[in-house]
């Protein structure tokens, strides 16, 4: 699989936000080995939009949300936000323009600050860029937390321990929230919660984007959470796309072997349904020492000599639907 | 990381009505145990002996010879007693009180030494810990130099070098005659702790930097400075609290060996080590004027380290961070 | 052998520094060091020799070259204080300060040994809280009240040991030498003993809970056998560096308890130097508890690369 391959871009002033060959490199200690973590990905999101994004752990799903908001910079590749040139910003600019993309995190606990006031930790922003009065900071503040259904005056005498994970979410997008962002980057929002709590917050940012127009990049290692939140999924395999498909399609019809099995492994809550007995074989490659060609050819069923040699670009099987891929799954009309 | 379980939104509520106000949940603290109490009064009993020993009627000026039946007691001529609790010295001198005018010394010394020392080895840590690269090498390698010089000899090295230059001789500098002992002591003092804790707040100040609220706060748009003092210092405190405290003993107990081997303040001003110094050759005759100073310092130096052991503790600072 | 190298690299660094440093220290606003190093009666001969030798005209750099030069030839100097060569002073103070301080690590292990595997058996039993409390008091007590108190209780009161521990080499007495290190060497090892077992006593709790041991114990061998032959294997290496850190410590140390209990080695030299102002001597005394320390952490290090190849990539991935 290689993501490697533009085709399925919309054209540039379509997109909110553009990703062109990122490449995220980090170096192993003092070795002079680095580890590929991002491996020339393209990927768009338009405007009002939900693009998931699902892969294993180590895919590279979370360092291209994080590379986004340049944090790190990535190593190359070109990133536009609203027609502006992430990559090549200065530090200063920068910083105004990401108030633009905000990041919700995966571990509730530890993405707010435990020594600070729930309250503060909104306000924080607002003091930053000293938007407006004091009074009118405060109105924003609790009318935003208000908005995500947490007290405002529980949130000013109490400190994040004092509030379960689903709450500890909540004030995270309220933090997002409160700077008016175009987008949000949710980095695996609910994989901490309980299953209970998860649809909750779900329900809670699909509520949000309606009621503020947002864009959401949603990042998460499980199929079945992005399929109802997600207009288009993006399916990220050790630092490359390899399948970007409307949802309800790729759903119906996953055409790469990998989408394929990771949408075999949904356990079904029926116990009548066998569990198939297709396995992904052994375990992810480093991304130290990539395979060549295909970079899925050592766990797929279907690898041949070509998977080793070419690596699979991604191209337009109809209906918006692409996969980078030599064998595709053939999927009956 | 242990996560708690949501147990508002366990029942389904509309969204747009906030959840409604639970009493908030007690954080889980060991109890603070007997022994932080006991520690403490310790330490304030010394310290308020300390600073109100001119006023005290039963504590005598360290100087005042000791008379008994109007005979002088020179050379360790009164055992403890009550004339004179911890008896007296080869001079005649109160051993009591000679201990309590030595805290002020000591306690004086032990804690500039240990505020200068919190101040700059924070500073050090905070930046190789936080931008680590070309900062964090030159620090690490400043530090590790600190580190292989054995302190103690670090310390009388110095001492003995800055006693050495305030001489009167040709070609010695001037400036370095305007530090006192004391000061020099207490300098040298904090030079010892600064490697250390530099290298404590760089490791948690690592590991901190890479919680995802650091992330949160610049994506907001913090500056550095911004994100050091209001993100990462406030989560340092309870930590450096504890090795604050666990710092004030060893440097307490290292000030003491000093002053054993001869590198102590100011000629005529009493410190535990020097006592113990002046007087341990003599144990076999007068065990008190050596036992008594001996034991004070252990305890402070105990109670310091009960102190900073509780807090570490209480905030369940695991030793591994340290 | 990359890693090797890098470590190397940076401890001989760090090594260079400071013995750097020490020179400057020793030789900054001293007027005319030769004079100073050969005392207040030395001829005007004698001092351009010493001058010329130690190349006490030129800049510091070139004085660190030529200290290096005749340090590694080993020629290291005549004192003129001490009247005596200082590689003869060496080798009769060295030795000394060697023996103690391995003496100490070894008792230190002695005790924290099966103090740690009793703790750890029964854990928050009687035996490991009071173990505990000891910890916790000798890690706490200053080297010279230690001192203090074992020669008051030990050779004052029991009159046991000497008080003053004039050196004598296993060699030449083992008994009477036995008697004169004791003391010394206890005063060393207590506070790393305390410091060792609260460390064994923590890795070994944790090895207890872990998978394997569980396996051992599954499989019928006894509890005591898993304790030493496996929980302790796998604390080698934290031991190993703890003994690294605690060296500086532990040679500062000595000289505190060489003078204690008048015991003639490195340290003595170290401090009857500074009285009587050799700087020569002094800058010598130091270098060497110098390379002490760094190179003994150096080779640690280096043991865990041979040794463990897991740590060798840990280290070089962290």
């Amino acid at each position: 699989m290689a993501g490697t391959g533009t085709a399925h871009l919309h054209t540039a002033d379509e997109a909110l936000l553009r990703l062109e060959n990122l490449v995220v490199e980090f170096p192993v200690g003092r070795t002079g080995l680095k580890v590929n973590a991002v491996s020339g990905i393209s990927l768009d999101v338009i405007p009002g939009e939900t693009l998931g994004l699902v892969g294993e752990s180590g895919c590279g799903k979370s360092t291209t949300g994080r590379a986004i908001m340049q944090l790190p910079r990535p190593t190359s590749g070109s990133i536009i936000f609203d027609g502006n040139e992430l990559t090549k910003m200065s530090g200063d600019s920068m910083r105004k323009v990401r108030t633009n993309i905000q990041m919700i995190f995966q571990d509730p606990i530890s993405s707010l600050n435990p020594r600070r006031k729930v309250r503060d930790i909104v306000m924080e922003p607002l003091m930053i860029w000293e938007v407006g009065t004091k009074a009118e900071r405060a109105a924003k503040v609790d009318a935003t937390l208000e908005e995500v259904g947490i007290d405002p005056k529980r949130a000013a005498e109490s400190q994040p321990h004092q509030f379960s994970g689903g709450q500890c979410q909540r004030i995270s997008i309220a933090r997002a929230l409160v700077l008016d962002p175009k987008m949000i980057i949710c980095d695996e929002p609910v994989s901490a919660l309980d299953v209970s709590v998860q649809a909750q917050v779900l329900n809670l940012l699909e509520d949000l984007k309606a009621k503020r127009n947002l864009t959401l990049i949603f990042i998460a290692h499980d199929l079945a959470v992005v399929k109802n939140i997600s207009d288009r999924v993006a399916v990220m395999y050790l630092g490359k796309v390899c399948e970007v498909a409307k949802s309800d399609d790729l759903y119906a019809r996953p055409t790469h072997p990998y989408t394929d099995l990771l949408l075999k492994s949904i356990p079904v809550p029926d116990p009548t349904v066998k569990v198939l007995a297709t396995k992904i074989l052994g375990e992810i490659p480093s991304p130290v020492l990539p395979p060549s060609g295909c970079r899925f050819r050592t766990r797929c069923p279907f690898a041949t000599d070509i998977c080793a040699k070419e690596e699979p670009q991604l191209r337009d099987i109809g209906g918006e639907h692409f996969i980078a891929c030599h064998h595709p799954i053939e999927h009956l009309a | 990381m242990t996560l708690i379980t949501d147990t508002t939104s366990m029942t389904p509520t509309p969204l747009d009505v906030p959840p409604a106000a639970e009493p908030l949940p007690k954080r889980s603290r060991s109890k603070i145990h007997v022994g932080f109490w006991i520690a403490l009064a310790w330490v304030a009993a010394l310290l308020l002996m300390a600073i109100f020993a001119d006023q005290l009627s039963f504590i005598r000026l360290p100087t005042a010879a000791v008379k008994n039946h109007g005979r002088s007691t020179a050379g360790y001529k009164l055992g403890p007693g009550w004339n004179a609790w911890f008896g007296v010295d080869s001079t005649g001198r109160d051993v009591f009180s000679k201990v309590i005018y030595g805290a002020r010394t000591t306690l004086k010394v032990g804690l500039w030494s240990t505020v200068i020392g919190l101040l700059v080895g924070t500073f050090m840590g905070l930046i190789a810990g936080y931008f680590k690269g070309t900062y964090d090498r030159v620090i690490s390698i400043v530090v590790d130099i600190m580190l292989a010089v054995p302190p103690l000899v670090l310390a009388i090295i110095i001492v003995y070098r800055v006693g050495d230059l305030q001489q009167d001789r040709p070609g010695n500098p001037g400036i370095l005659k305007w530090f006192t002992r004391t000061e020099q002591i207490t300098v040298v003092l904090s030079l010892l702790a600064i490697a250390p804790l530099a290298r404590i707040v760089r490791a948690l100040t690592m590991s901190l930097a890479q919680r995802d609220f650091v992330l949160a706060a610049r994506s907001v748009g913090a500056k550095n400075f911004r994100i050091i003092t209001r993100e990462i210092l406030p989560n340092l405190i309870p930590a450096m609290m504890s090795v604050a405290f666990t710092g004030l003993a060893l440097l307490i107990s290292a000030e003491a060996a000093l002053a054993f081997l001869g590198f102590s303040v100011e000629t005529g001003t009493p410190t535990w080590g020097k006592m113990i110094n002046a007087s341990y050759r003599d144990m076999d005759k007068a065990w008190w004027a050596t036992l008594f100073p001996s034991l004070v310092l252990f305890l402070t130096v105990l109670a310091f380290n009960v102190i900073g052991d509780r807090i570490a503790r209480h905030y369940d600072i695991r030793e591994a961070a340290l | 052998m990359r890693y090797a190298a890098q470590k190397t690299a940076q401890f001989l660094i760090v090594f260079v520094i400071v013995t750097f440093g020490v020179l400057v220290a020793m030789r900054l606003g001293v007027n005319d060091p030769a004079r100073r190093m050969l005392g207040g009666t030395a001829t005007q001969a004698n001092i351009d020799a010493v001058t010329a030798k130690y190349h006490l005209n030129s800049d510091y750099f070139t004085q660190y070259f030529y200290w290096v030069k005749n340090m590694l030839t080993l020629d290291l100097g005549r004192s003129e204080i001490f009247s005596t060569d200082v590689r003869t002073l060496l080798r009769q103070k060295v030795p000394t300060t060697l023996l103690l301080t391995i003496y100490a690590v070894v008792l230190a292990l002695l005790i924290a040994l099966p103090v740690a595997v009793l703790s750890a058996y029964r854990r928050d039993g009687l035996f490991d809280k009071s173990a505990g409390f000891f910890s916790f008091a000798f890690v706490s007590i200053p080297g010279v009240v230690l001192g203090i108190l074992l020669l008051l209780v030990f050779s004052i009161h029991f009159h046991w040991f000497p008080a003053n521990s004039n050196k004598i080499y296993p060699w030449d007495n083992p008994l009477q030498s036995a008697k004169n290190f004791f003391l010394p060497t206890l005063t060393l090892a207590l506070p790393i003993s305390a410091i060792f077992t609260r460390l064994l006593r923590g890795d070994m709790i944790m090895t207890l809970q872990s998978d394997f041991i569980t396996l051992a114990r599954a499989k019928g061998v006894s509890p005591q056998r898993v304790l030493w032959r496996h929980a302790l294997r796998s604390s080698v290496f934290s031991l190993l560096t703890s003994v690294g850190l605690q060296l500086s410590g532990l040679l500062g140390g000595a000289v505190l308890v060489e003078s204690l209990f008048g015991l003639n080695g490195l340290g003595q030299m170290l401090l009857e130097s500074l009285l009587r102002g050799d700087l020569l001597v002094i800058q010598t005394a130091t270098a060497i508890l110098v390379v002490g320390v760094v190179f003994t952490n150096l080779a640690i290090d280096l043991l865990y690369a041979v040794v463990d190849p897991r740590i060798r990539l840990a280290r070089a991935l962290g």
